[in-house]
């Protein structure tokens, strides 16, 4: 049979091609799965990116929306067909049913994604040490629990979503561990992930796993320049080890079909030379996606339209130049931020001119009134989304033309719809309102139980520590999943608590360095204690190395619910030297020993 | 854990029907559309193969088609990818040693 096109892989770049190919020429899709969707199909969280490109759709939504677009059109889609190879005479062999089928094309999309990368550890192979995707394929595509506790290795979006993912589905989840010094991925997905109490280490890595048939624990040391420092291993107790350390494309079928490839590592590795239009060096086969450069979603569907519109115009011989510019630097804009350096790097490296694009930036407001509620953004990190500026219906949040920019937010205009928090793909907005005493914090949540009103919760700061007691005030649930949790709280914490949940049976640490629990200050007042410094000199809160600086509030914060004082009104004990800690040479006199 | 999850803030499971399918002679819990991996992983089976050259014990690592870590023998034919093969009623699956035997 002989196609105009085929697009091998129905990923979001697949998908996005096919609805432009489908309206225009005889087309085939043909993908090893038994449903489109690619990577899209097992993401349960809300994708950040271009509003036009389904931003603050979940993922596998996004693949709903794109099977239909592509339904209402005469495509062809062969799906459970794993295709094996690319003969001569433009022609592809694939396996359905157990037979070998061939189709023959005049121009040819490889769509055909990435594939993790593994990493060698002592015991790497043992069962119980997953890729990231695996772990989704379990627990999100089959709803199979993937593990009890979890190490995760890499702390990319990949590794960031997956302990988030995993966190719901109620999976304990130890520890993220970085070998480089800071965090791979976007700041939002980090703090999503932080909040619940989930350590990120940086600087750290695996050096073994341990078990004999199966993974039992794994041994973590500190990295230097990628050297393990000796006497830093330690172990961790954990039957499942998830690897996230990226993704590289799959590129043998490019190269059956006369593609040249080449070693670019900013762009993943080994990947097919292409020009702006995603042609490769076989003029008739076009690559789009992940394939191309590991990237985005959003990109992957901008390139595979920009592929079809060119092929379309290579078989019909139909204009479509408008369109195709438009798309071209709707892609350069995306391609603009800090966060897409080693892309363009990539791509100057390939040969592909990349636009310097110089935006004007939204203006900034500071103007707060607290006495009405209104959003807190905490989006400070310039990544590719504009999601909130199109959830907000009063103009109160401008992202702009270059979507790389911080979102600006104008409080003033803000009515306290709270439409920017269920949407935001971050959950990095909030909402607050605070008076003399008391405030009313709005905090995203997807976590299951949902909360009832006047349960009594425990607010969390942004690392997952205990701050106070909360009491849930409203539920609002959203019909995209993400509900909004409304508790009142002190109002000296309305600014540090950002994540709630039930009391646990164990109590939690207040004072870490002294390692002071909640309960154990609360029965020393219960004795009667009122005096910040009675209750320093009797439980040694406030009194190690960071001398207080972590805790003082939080204690102060207990004091005050116990005894009814506002805090403003106890005292908060006398500051002494050395603020940090230092070395006790430091007293010595020049000479003295 | 293994098992199944039955609640979910973001998702809803819908099972289909149940098949019977066979793990070295023992039947296992499965329900149409599951891949034979992740019915066994639900089942707490980790360990799909031994390797053929140092015989170590393998289990799957990326459960869609690419990685071939999962290999099993499934009624009778070995080397097949475990993650991309449906369950299906009476099927019967045996861990592989090392290459598989054809006969
Ligand atoms: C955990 C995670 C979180 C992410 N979060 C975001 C996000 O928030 N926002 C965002 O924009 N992006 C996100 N991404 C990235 C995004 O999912 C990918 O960039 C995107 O899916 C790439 O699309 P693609 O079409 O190139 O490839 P894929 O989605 O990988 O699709 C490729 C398809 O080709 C098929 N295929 C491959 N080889 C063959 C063959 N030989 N025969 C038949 N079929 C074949 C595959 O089975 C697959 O279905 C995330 C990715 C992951 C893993």
């Amino acid at each position: 049979m002989m196609y105009d096109a085929v697009i091998i892989g129905g990923g979001p770049a697949g998908m996005s091609a096919a609805t432009i190919l489908g309206d225009k020429v005889k087309t085939l899709i043909i993908d090893e799965n038994d449903r489109l969707g690619g990577q899209l199909v097992k993401q349960t969280h809300k994708f950040f990116g271009d509003h036009e490109h389904y931003a603050s759709m979940r993922g596998f939504e996004i693949a709903d929306k794109l099977l239909k677009e592509i339904q209402k059109k005469p495509v062809l889609i062969s799906l459970s067909s794993t295709v094996i190879g690319i003969y001569p005479q433009n022609t592809v062999a694939y396996v359905k049913d157990g037979q070998i089928q061939k189709v023959q094309y005049k121009k040819l999309l490889l769509a055909t994604g990435a594939m993790e990368r593994q990493l060698p550890f002592v015991n790497s192979d043992l069962p119980g040490v997953y890729g990231a995707g695996a772990i989704q394929t379990l627990m999100n595509q089959y709803g199979i629990f993937p593990g009890k506790r979890f190490l995760i290795v890499g702390s990319g979006n990949i590794g960031l979503i997956l302990a988030y993912q995993l966190a719901q589905s109620g999976v304990e989840v130890k520890m993220i561990l970085e070998a480089l010094d800071k965090v791979g991925g976007y700041e939002v997905h980090a703090n999503k992930v932080k909040r619940l109490g989930i350590p990120i280490l940086t600087g750290h890595t695996i050096v073994r796993a341990i078990g004999d048939e199966k993974v039992e624990g794994a041994v973590i040391a500190r990295v230097d320049k990628n050297n393990i420092v000796k006497g830093t291993e330690r172990e961790v107790v954990v039957d499942t080890i998830c690897v996230a350390v990226g993704l590289t494309p799959l590129i043998e079928l490019a190269e059956q079909s006369g593609a040249k490839v080449s070693y670019i590592p900013e762009l993943g590795g080994y990947v097919p030379l292409r020009d702006e239009r995603m042609r490769t060096t076989n003029k008739d086969v076009f690559v789009a996606g992940d394939l191309s450069s590991i990237e985005e979603a959003t990109t992957a569907m901008m390139e595979g339209k920009i592929a079809a519109m060119q092929m379309v115009e290579d078989l019909t011989g139909e204009n479509l130049e408008d369109k195709i510019y438009d798309d071209l630097n709707s892609l350069a804009i995306f391609r603009s931020g800090p966060k897409s350096a080693k892309i363009r790097t990539g791509l100057e490296k390939m040969g592909i001119n990349v636009p310097k694009i110089d935006l004007p930036k939204p203006q900034r407001f500071e103007r707060y009134d607290d006495s009405k509620l209104h959003a807190v953004i905490e989006c400070t990190e310039e990544i590719p989304c504009n999601s909130c500026e199109y959830a907000c219906k009063f103009d109160a949040i401008k992202v702009g033309i270059n979507i790389n920019s911080v979102p600006s937010f104008d409080p003033a205009k803000c009515t306290g719809c709270a439409l920017c928090v269920t949407s935001c793909p971050g959950l990095a907005i909030f909402m607050k309102r605070s008076e003399d005493k008391a405030a009313t914090l709005g905090i995203p949540y997807e976590f299951l139980p949902l909360p009832k009103m006047d349960d009594k919760m425990w607010g969390l700061d942004r690392e997952g520590n205990y701050v106070c007691d909360v009491k849930v005030k409203r539920v609002v649930k959203n019909p995209n999943k993400t509900n909004i949790v409304y508790v009142e709280l002190p109002s000296e914490f309305a600014d540090m608590v950002r994540h709630v949940k039930y009391p646990s049976k164990e109590s939690p640490y207040v004072c870490r360095c002294e390692e002071v629990t909640l309960d154990e200050i609360e029965k020393v007042i219960d004795l009667g204690v009122t005096d910040f410094e009675e209750l320093k000199r009797l439980t040694r809160v406030t009194m190690g190395p960071c001398n207080g600086k972590n805790c003082k509030m939080v204690v102060l914060g207990i004091l005050s619910k116990k005894t009814g004082i506002p805090i403003s009104s106890l005292s908060h004990g006398t500051s002494r030297p050395p603020t940090k800690p230092i070395e006790f040479r430091a007293f010595l006199k020049e000479g003295e020993e | 854990m293994e098992g199944r999850i039955l609640e979910h803030p973001i998702l809803n499971f819908q099972r289909k029907a149940r098949v019977k399918i066979f793990f070295e002679g023992r039947e296992i819990e499965a329900y149409e559309g599951e891949s034979v991996a992740a019915a066994l992983h639900a089942a707490g089976i980790r360990v799909l193969r031994y390797t053929p050259i140092d015989g170590r014990p393998a289990g799957f690592f990326c459960a869609v088609g690419k990685c071939s870590a999962c290999l099993m023998e499934i009624d009778g034919i070995p080397n097949v990818r475990s993650c991309m093969t449906k369950v299906r009623d009476g099927m019967q699956i045996r861990r592989q040693n090392k290459n598989g035997d054809l006969l």
